[in-house]
């Protein structure tokens, strides 16, 4: 008896000077991070167009061309393009660079309360076309590869449908098609944000971008951090408490956190299109997304095509994107399902040797 | 005293009448004007005349109060409640509300300048967002009760299954806590619960902005509506500006390919005159 109970109070008292231990150092280190040390997307590049806010940079090489087509990045406008280069040993634009691939990304920038009239077509018709093009004169090529993430990938199959031309290749990554699909699995922490969706009416989005202008980037992060209540209460506490092991996990944490404050507002005609069009109406899969006058048909792709999705994506459910498989005109359609979540894909230290790797790989089959 | 009284109040009559005639005096007396004279009422009958009406008046009056009488009226009872600390901290307050109400629902008038029925219309929203955001938060708290009325029993079990380290407990606490909150967030209650907080919020800032932009119109400054507007129409002539670029660029690549070919041809044609002249 007296034993044990010696052993539970040195048990208690191991801990407890483990966790002062753990905290004096987190404090240390703490002190000593500048915001400036906290650094993103440094991968070397240039801006080779600038439209409004919409930038397009051009990538230094850092290895030996070995493909021939380049390959333009786009992100959508729910967060920023930053986080395909959130650090050095985490970002795929920096393995694609690596493995011989000239890479364009473009940033959509921050856009304000002026840009709340920009439509799917602005992005599509005007900002991804003027950078496609540009890419195709610089390069004398008909067309080009095209790697949408995100609602970029919407972008990127709306772009792909209506210019087919101009896409070589077309590589979605954490892509939504299907937006109903995201029961499909019977996952209860999966799809929150297509739920929400479906119970706000087309009036309450309307008024909502009325008042506000935009889709608040605020309130986006609110809907996401719904979706993961465990995470998000712990985030500051046992989350950051486990990074205080080792500085690189503590700057890692917040090279992540810098990415998820940078959550830009959406422009609000553009988000009705997003929330109203797309995730109530499933317009997108149904062939109904009208795009300046122009009915979206991803029949029309008959590009190549691959599709890379997380296996465990709580915001894109897998069956939400492999809808994909049967919509599509193309014959060559690939799939790549891989470890982790939503982000992870891009930032996980496991997926970075499988990603750009796959990407090239599928690509190089198709140059 | 009744005596006295009728006396004073026939002797005050007969003044007031020869004060009236003197002032409006009769015309030639006609054949009947003494039956005119008898066809008046006495001053008995006019009293009781004049009290029948106002007898009659307040009984429409009592009629009419009757009829108003809502519940929702200023009653005591609804003073007792508007001035109860406990129901300050509440939204709202009912017969204050109620008042409120009737004011904005009313009829407009088109050259009484409105800013105060602005404001009520603000108040009230502000009332209903603060209804929507207490009844979303009620759903929440009754979900973190559920969570650690969940993770209280995880804690019944055996030795075994119980953690013994803090971060052991605060990890079951997280799952339990996230499992329960995601149930909780899914359930329809919750849906509507934030779809009516959300719309809420947004008509109050709308009407936040209507005030804003009557302050801003009589003060000559630029409203967000306009200013809306005016940012429409620069993004349409950006649009059609782009349209137009694009339809002038391969036409321009067609000029560049083709500017050379017509001055060979001009150059063919000159030289061909030359030949022609000289020959």
């Amino acid at each position: 008896m007296t034993v044990a109970k010696k052993s539970a109070a040195t048990q208690a008292l191991a801990e407890i000077n483990d966790f002062n231990l753990k905290m004096a150092r987190g404090h240390r280190m703490l002190q000593r991070i500048k915001d400036e040390d906290v650094q993103i997307a440094t991968a070397d590049k240039e801006v080779v167009i600038r439209e409004d806010k919409t930038t397009l940079y051009r990538y230094k090489p850092t290895a030996k061309r070995r493909l021939n087509v380049p390959v333009l990045v786009a992100y959508g406008l729910i967060g920023r393009y930053t986080m395909t280069d959130l650090q050095e040993d985490r970002s795929m634009l920096r393995n694609l660079l690596a493995l011989g691939v000239d890479v364009y990304a473009v940033d959509w920038g921050s856009p304000t309360r002026s840009d709340r009239w920009l439509t799917f077509e602005d992005y599509v018709d005007g900002y991804l076309n003027d950078c496609v093009e540009f890419i195709c004169r610089e390069h004398q090529l008909p067309a080009i590869n095209l790697l949408g993430i995100c609602e970029g990938g919407v972008f990127s199959l709306c772009y792909a449908a209506l210019y087919p031309q101009q896409v070589k290749n077309l590589i979605l990554t954490i892509t939504p098609v299907d937006f109903h699909q995201d029961q499909a699995e019977g996952r209860a922490n999966h799809g929150f944000i297509n739920l929400w969706t479906r119970g706000l009416s087309a009036e309450d989005i309307d008024r909502l971008i009325e008042a506000n202008g935009n889709l608040p980037g605020e309130l986006m992060s609110y809907v996401f951090s719904l979706m993961t209540p465990g995470a998000t209460l712990s985030k500051y506490n046992v989350g950051l408490l486990d990074t205080f092991d080792d500085e690189k996990k503590l700057l890692n944490f917040l090279r992540m956190e810098k990415w998820l404050t940078d959550r830009p507002h959406h422009p609000g005609e553009a988000a009705k299109q997003l929330l109203v069009n797309l995730y109530k109406h499933n317009e997108l899969i149904r062939g109904e997304f009208q795009l300046g006058g122009r009915t979206v048909d991803l029949g029309d792709i008959k590009v190549p095509v691959l599709n890379v999705y997380a296996k465990d994506d709580h915001i894109i459910p897998p069956k939400t994107t492999q809808a994909l498989r049967t919509a599509v005109g193309s014959k060559d359609y690939s799939e790549i399902g891989l470890d982790g979540g939503h982000v992870g894909v891009f930032v996980s230290g496991k997926s970075q040797g499988v990603l750009g790797k796959g990407i090239v790989d599928w690509l190089r089959k198709r140059d | 005293m009744n005596e006295l009284l009728k006396t004073w109040t026939d002797s005050w009559a007969a003044n007031q009448q020869a004060l009236l005639k003197s002032i409006f005096p009769v015309p030639p007396a006609t054949a009947g004007g003494a039956k005119v004279d008898s066809m008046r009422p006495s001053l008995d009958e006019q009293f009781a005349e004049l009290r029948d009406t106002w007898k009659a008046s307040i009984e429409k009056w009592a009629e009419f109060a009757k009829e108003g009488s809502k519940p929702g009226a200023l009653t005591p009872e609804a003073l007792r409640e508007l001035l109860a600390p406990a129901r300050w901290s509440g939204p709202g307050a009912g017969a204050f509300d109620y008042g409120l109400r009737q004011v904005l629902e009313g009829p407009k008038f088109a050259t009484l300048w409105d800013l105060d029925r602005k404001l009520l219309e603000l108040n009230q929203l502000a009332v209903q967002r603060d209804k929507d955001v207490a009844a979303y938060q009620l759903i929440v708290q009754k979900a973190w009760n559920t969570a650690f009325e969940r993770f209280s029993k995880s804690l019944l079990g055996t030795k075994a299954q119980v953690p013994d380290s803090w971060r052991g407990l605060t990890d079951r606490w997280l799952t339990v806590a996230n499992e329960t909150l995601i149930e909780v967030y899914r359930s329809n209650d919750f849906i509507e619960a934030q779809r009516r907080m959300l719309r809420s919020a947004s008509d109050y800032r709308l009407q936040e902005r209507r005030i804003a932009e009557a302050y801003c119109e009589a003060c000559h400054i630029p409203t967000r509506t306009e200013m809306d507007e005016m940012q429409r129409s620069v993004t349409e002539l950006r649009r059609q500006l782009r349209v137009l670029q694009r339809a002038t660029r391969p036409q321009r690549a067609i000029d560049k390919t083709q500017a050379p070919q017509r001055k060979r041809k001009l150059r063919a044609a000159g030289s061909a005159a030359r030949k022609s002249t000289d020959a």
